[in-house]
């Protein structure tokens, strides 16, 4: 690409917001035109007139683009106001980039799948086309300053308004990108999705949304939850997807456990999976099925404690080499833990051991959760909308998520966190400073179990059977990916990336086969190019970028104002 | 007694097996303090290549003995070794070099990335290649005349070909290596950068270079060790090297990681103990099916209570 001097950039502004803004109106329009002349790809373009879902989230598209290019003319930002706080031109420029990105995966989507570019109509190149020119509108424009919308004051009904409108968003992304069924539309959305947030970004409106959010932590907490526990009303009674959202609570909350070992304590434990597996197999035994080896069926909440128990006691096995080893060889060590259950648990089958758990047919028939009378298995109707039996288990997985993430904040920001963090740092240091570097290492080890043990026991109720192979080498990478992809140490990223590794390849079954393929780049990918993950805990990311001074700087000086708002007394610190 | 014999030789010619892909862990360990997780992977591989080159000569059966042994077999190893060079001096460049500097978490992480990338990659398009077989099935193995089902006795004792040709592969490559790293240039560089890779860079060794070396050294004996198990258990898949990697691993832990002779050592202890337990262990615990479980109790007690292995001189503290 041609390089633009700054002189001639500003020469070029008011054209290209003329020319930008014109095209994304047209963008815009071409959703009235068809897209696609056969009906069954994507989500049904072929009408002229009248869009598709898609089409819809395009025509929101450009108009956000149009905005973004023809505002600044009107508003004319001037320094000191608001309206040079955001960025309008970089977010004009990635919104351009989204308006040509959009029809470019739809073209290749239609082809695809309705064989051939002929079936591609009209609209679908209009929109390429205007993309095009509002990419290179968006070229043309002069880069904003950062974006410094956190400085806008506002008043606190509106930041709880912002704060419900955002939640209100993700519940509607989430249940509108679940109910797409054909692989190319989700691509499509996902693709859109990630422009939005792109350019919403560079706009900061993050930034924004950010200091709304710390303002009000806890509306902003219950309104998430909220949201969840609205969720399995958007069904209808769907089973599909409610099992797939209470597949990604539980592999949630595993990944959780395994971040305080692996983020908090900066233990590498490659066989987490056995912890789940070990309250699972628990749970199973003491279920109640046809198959299950020991004939005694407590009532479930003393099958949670229990199951959590075994696996924290697991947890302190495996934890205790740590007296001796670390670094890469404790990683090896508890891989080598983890093979050992898979195989023990294969093995315990009545002709290479004892009978506990059915060898590799494992223990099937698992009886539905019955708590305290109600029975997990019904349908019940609730408000007219049909609630069934996964939705019920989604409830209860809710919940103990709820559990495990106030756990692992409160032990996070306590004097235990704050230990463990010391031993990740640096561990000598850590123990010449007095802290028992052994004990809460083991403490971690045993939290981080008991937390997946009790996932565990609720997964063994919801798969309805348990069997060795769920609990192979290749789940403990998975959940080591959730760990690493969403961010060590921090609960949104890991809950991000466990949703991103359990829902993609749900939604994409086309590529089932490359799963792995791409799982394993992926990794290589996050290592290589954002070791942090996604959402970054800021002392991590400064672990990652250890020669960046800017950075430093930025950590510490959000650091001091974090504890100055925890500690607003300095003597008040021990 | 004879039982004993039987069990001792089946152990040493397993744990010449894994020793072979010990050496490549040791090597690059002891050089670059990396677990390289996917070097099961490479030895996977090697096998690969050594099938993909048998295909190249026209997928011979029926040559004779002296063109199997001294034409087909050599070809055939060669063939695996320049496949798995080729594809650990890649993953250094791609996924380790651009780590070096960062935590140390990092590069292991990348590690397993890459192992489940390449056997992803062999499982999904070694069947592409144009006269492979179908990979997502174990493949049958080429037989090689005189090795492949062959066998002799010693008194009451069987000793399997396949076996025979484990060892002594391990005989020649550890002279090899031995060779390699004492007497020429690029090992003793190597020597001098397990030491200390800054003074070793002062003086004026491409530490590059060096690690490069080792990685392809390491990926050599593997690419062997490949042929030999492909010639000893009949079959190659896709998914051998995870646990052949991870006992590798655990015989070069045994032996005292970073010490070439410990690995060797390591790999042969390894394999006895392994065949001797599944035969002098009683009762239901004693089946073959608990062996693996007895290897990696043996990783953990070592890692525990001798973290410098039998061999180890070298003392290993690193968080």
């Amino acid at each position: 690409m041609m390089t633009i001097g700054s002189e001639s950039r500003q020469r070029f502004e008011l054209p290209a917001r003329i020319v930008g803004g014109v095209a994304a109106v047209v963008a815009a329009a071409s959703v009235l035109l068809s897209w696609s002349y056969d009906p069954a790809a994507l989500d049904d373009m072929s009408f002229w007139g009248a869009p598709s879902p898609l089409q819809f989230h395009y025509l929101a598209l450009g108009a956000l683009a149009a905005i973004l290019y023809l505002l600044p003319i009107a508003l004319r930002p001037r320094n000191g106001s608001w309206t040079n706080w955001v960025a309008w031109n970089t977010a004009a420029r990635f919104a351009s980039f989204t308006l040509l990105g959009f029809p470019v995966i739809a073209v290749i989507a239609i082809a695809l799948e309705a064989g051939g570019l002929i079936n591609v109509d009209p609209g679908a190149w209009l929109a390429l086309g205007a993309g095009v020119v509002a990419t290179l509108a968006g070229v043309l424009l002069p880069t904003s300053p950062e974006p410094a919308m956190h400085r806008i004051k506002t008043h606190p009904v509106i930041q709880i308004l912002a704060i419900a409108a955002g939640m209100g968003a993700l519940l509607f992304a989430a249940v509108f990108a679940l109910g797409l069924q054909d692989a190319g539309a989700f691509l499509l959305y996902a693709g859109f999705a990630a422009g939005l947030v792109l350019t919403l970004l560079r706009l900061g409106v993050f930034g924004w949304l950010a200091v709304c959010a710390a303002a009000n932590k806890r509306v902003l907490v219950l309104a998430a939850f909220f949201v969840a526990f609205a969720f399995p009303f958007t069904q209808n009674g769907s089973e599909a997807n409610m099992s797939i959202a209470t597949q990604v609570l539980i592999f949630g909350a595993t990944a959780l456990g395994l971040n305080i070992v692996v983020g908090l304590v900066g233990l590498l434990d490659l066989g987490y999976i056995a912890f789940l597996g070990a309250g699972a197999f628990t749970s199973a035994v003491l279920s109640g099925s046809a198959f299950a080896t020991i004939n005694w069926t407590p009532p479930f909440w003393l099958t949670v404690l229990i199951s959590g128990t075994v696996a924290s006691l697991l947890g302190l096995l495996i934890g205790s080499p740590t007296l001796r080893v670390s670094g890469d060889y404790l990683a090896i060590v508890t891989l080598a833990f983890g093979e050992i259950f898979r195989i023990t648990m294969n093995n315990l089958d009545g002709s290479d051991g004892p009978n506990v758990t059915n060898g590799s047919d494992g223990i099937p028939g698992i009886p539905d959760l019955n708590f305290f009378g109600f029975d997990f298995g019904a349908t019940h109707v609730i408000f007219g909308v049909t609630i069934g039996r996964f939705a019920n288990y989604f409830w209860l997985m809710l919940l103990i998520l709820a559990l495990i993430i106030v756990v692992f904040t409160n032990l996070n920001r306590s004097r235990i966190g704050r230990g463990w963090v010391a031993i990740r740092e640096d561990e000598l240091a850590a123990e010449a400073m007095g802290v028992n570097t052994f004990a809460l290492k083991l403490l971690a080890f045993a939290t981080g179990a008991f937390l997946a043990g009790v996932a565990g026991a609720v997964k063994a109720h919801h798969d309805v059977s348990v069997t060795p192979d769920q609990y192979v080498f290749l789940e403990s990478a998975f959940l080591l990916a959730a760990v690493v992809l969403g961010g060590m140490g921090t609960v949104m990223g890991v809950l991000i990336g466990a949703t991103i590794l359990k829902l993609l390849p749900e939604k994409l079954r086309f590529f089932s086969d490359y799963r792995l393929l791409l799982f394993g780049l992926l990794l290589v990918f996050m290592m290589r190019f954002r070791p942090e993950g996604i959402i970054a805990d800021e002392r991590r990311q400064l672990e990652f970028h250890a020669t960046d001074e800017e950075l430093a700087e930025e950590v510490e000086e959000e650091l001091v104002t974090y504890h100055a708002h925890y500690n607003p007394d300095p003597k008040g610190q021990k | 007694m004879e039982f004993f014999f039987q069990q001792l030789i089946n152990g040493l010619s397993l744990g010449a097996l894994y020793a072979l892909i010990a050496v490549g862990y040791t090597v690059v360990y002891g050089i670059v303090q990396l677990i390289n997780f996917a070097h099961g992977e490479i030895f996977m591989v090697g096998a690969f290549g050594a099938f993909a080159t048998w295909v190249l000569l026209g997928s011979p059966t029926t040559w004779s003995l002296a063109a199997a042994l001294f034409v087909l077999l050599p070809a055939m190893i060669l063939g695996g070794v320049v496949v798995s060079v080729a594809v650990a001096l890649l993953t250094e460049r791609l996924a380790y070099r651009p780590l070096r500097t960062a935590p140390r978490l990092a590069p292991l992480i990348s590690a397993i990335g890459v192992s489940v990338f390449l056997q992803e990659f062999i499982r999904l398009f070694f069947g592409y290649i144009p006269g492979m077989p179908d990979s997502k099935r174990a493949i049958p193995f080429p037989s090689v005349e005189g090795i492949s089902g062959a066998s002799f006795q010693i008194g009451q004792v069987t000793v399997q070909m396949p076996a025979v040709f484990t060892i002594v592969a391990l005989v020649v490559c550890t002279l090899f290596l031995w060779f390699y790293v004492n007497r020429t240039k690029t090992g003793r560089a190597m020597i001098a950068t397990s030491q200390d890779p800054d003074t070793a860079r002062l003086m004026g060794i491409n530490v590059d270079r060096v690690i490069m070396a080792a990685f392809a050294v390491g990926a050599a004996l593997a690419a062997v060790a490949g042929v030999a198990h492909g010639l000893r258990y009949g079959n190659i898949d896709f998914r051998m090297g995870f646990l052949s990697g991870l006992k590798a691993f655990t015989a070069a832990v045994l032996g005292g990681i970073g010490n070439i002779n410990g690995a060797v050592v390591g790999g042969l202890v390894l394999g006895v103990v392994e065949s001797l337990a599944t035969s002098f262990i009683p009762g239901q615990f004693g089946s073959t099916a608990w062996k693996d479980v007895w290897a990696f109790a043996l990783l953990i007690l070592v890692l525990v209570f001798r973290p410098q292995g039998l061999l180890g001189a070298k003392v290993v503290d690193r968080a």
